[in-house]
């Protein structure tokens, strides 16, 4: 991919993320009986946020939020222009982290119980996506997203173990039942971002956005070269991640982090000794 | 762009129990629920006042509930309406004239629709909601306070000191 593509989708990929939120409503409130929003609902919030007045707590915490929506977009677009791996992993910990530090500079308890939290999510599925990035550079033999989308072997028939790792941390990055600990609506009403309001909460809700393109993005790499497969393995996601959120109840921290440490990342260092084991 | 009429395609709501018996709590949350679905048109329970556009209000407001009811008010950013929500809400209902109660939420915060029925119905709430959103389109954008509020609104608002001013009438008065 050109790199004035790449700049066009980035820019363009909150309109992505926001259908494929629209859709996910649709989807969630179908599987509950329920009719559901129409599929443009996410924009319609969009605007509407836009002519609210914003409450700014402080300067700084603002300007966490904005940083937070810049941080997701930049490692999107390292993603889509076919960088490096790592380095759109790394920008991602770090947008995290202004949303992290935002939510601590506040006096409400429930947006630091949400930022501490957040804390937990990346502790628990950050070294899954490390160690997934370390997996496609031994198939694909590079961490150049470039590289990796052209690759004649598809990572998905040697790392089936950790493609089902993966899918089972996609709740946790994006913040749905049962991983939804840090948002957690009905305890602390969203957590790190419950101070936002206005045009501030809109920041943070695009970049919410944004994610769901980054996160659907790196499953779509396990399917390298081959890209229907990769359009394929996003819908099969898709589909699997609203049901997993539908049918299960929150977990609370520490079985977030049990599951990941102990179930899904010795599942995917399996199969990576494996690969190593079968290449040498 | 007029963003004024997405204002009717995304309300959200807060819903807060300034005492009520429960009974138009759950009827709200049948809204919310398959069979009247308001999420249809957008409605999001959100529980979180900085976010929200509707503040739902149910129950006679107990002395207890009426600072967190103003607190509540002060912190939802404008343009916002409030409904009350149910007999007690109008006017006290059952509760009426009892020692701990304010009789209604508008002696506490303005009040734009008033739903009544004991409990209110999930089709009366909805109509309530709808009226509300007619009412929501036409607001403006400038801090609104309490009618019984003295306070001057001056240009950079800080609402911490307004909210204190009023609490200091609010806990005057009698
Ligand atoms: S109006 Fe009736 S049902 Fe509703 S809170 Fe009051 S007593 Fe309960």
């Amino acid at each position: 991919m050109s790199y004035w593509t790449a700049f066009i989708l980035t820019l363009f990929s909150p309109v992505i993320g926001g259908f494929i939120y629209g859709l996910e409503r649709i989807v969630r409130a179908r599987m509950q009986g329920r009719v559901g929003p129409p599929l443009l609902q996410p924009f319609y919030d969009f605007f509407k946020l836009m002519d609210k007045r914003s409450i700014i707590i402080h300067s700084f915490h603002a300007f966490m939020g904005i940083m937070y929506l810049i941080g997701t977009w930049f490692a999107l677009f390292v993603l889509l222009s076919g960088g490096d791996l790592l380095i759109a992993i790394f920008f991602h910990v770090l947008s995290l982290a202004f949303l992290v530090v935002g939510g601590f500079s506040v006096r409400s308890p429930y947006s630091v119980i949400g930022a501490m939290r957040e804390l937990l999510h990346m502790v628990a599925y950050e070294p899954l996506y490390v160690l997934s990035a370390a997996a496609l550079y031994l198939v694909t033999g590079t961490f150049q997203v470039s590289g990796i989308l052209h690759s004649k072997h598809v990572p998905l028939i040697y790392l089936p173990l950790f493609f089902t790792a993966v899918l089972f941390s996609l709740p946790a990055i994006l913040k749905k039942s049962p991983f939804d600990t840090a948002e957690a609506h009905q305890e602390i009403i969203g957590g790190p971002e419950i101070e936002y309001s206005g045009k501030f909460y809109e920041a943070v809700y695009t970049a919410k956005w944004i994610e769901y393109v980054y996160a659907f993005f790196f499953i779509f790499l396990f399917a390298g070269g081959n890209h229907i497969l990769g359009a394929l393995l996003i819908i099969f996601a898709f589909f699997f991640f609203n049901l997993l959120d539908n049918v299960t109840a929150r977990v609370n921290f520490r079985q977030m982090v049990a599951f990941h440490w102990y179930i899904l990342i010795p599942l995917a260092v399996i199969n990576l000794m494996l690969i190593a084991l079968w290449r040498s | 762009m007029d963003f004024k009429k997405f204002r009717k395609r995304s309300p959200w709501i807060l819903h807060y129990n300034t005492g009520s018996c429960n009974g138009c709590d759950i009827e709200i949350l049948a809204c919310l629920a398959p069979k009247y679905d308001v999420e249809r048109f957008g409605i999001l329970n959100r529980g979180n006042p900085k976010q929200s556009d509707i503040l739902l209000v149910t129950g006679p407001v107990t002395k207890r509930a009426k600072e967190r009811l103003l607190r509540l008010y002060f912190e939802m950013p404008e343009p916002k309406v409030v409904v009350a929500v149910g007999a007690c809400a109008c006017s006290g209902g059952v509760f009426r004239h009892m020692y701990n109660v304010e009789n209604g939420v508008d002696k506490v915060i303005p009040v734009d629709v008033y739903v009544p029925g004991c409990a209110a119905r999930p089709e009366a709430i909805i109509d309530g909601i709808v009226r509300a959103l007619e009412i929501l389109k036409e607001k403006g954008k400038e801090v609104e306070l309490p009618h019984w509020c003295s306070a001057q609104v001056k240009p950079p608002v800080n609402r911490v000191k307004l909210l204190d001013r009023c609490l200091e009438e609010l806990h005057g008065r009698r």
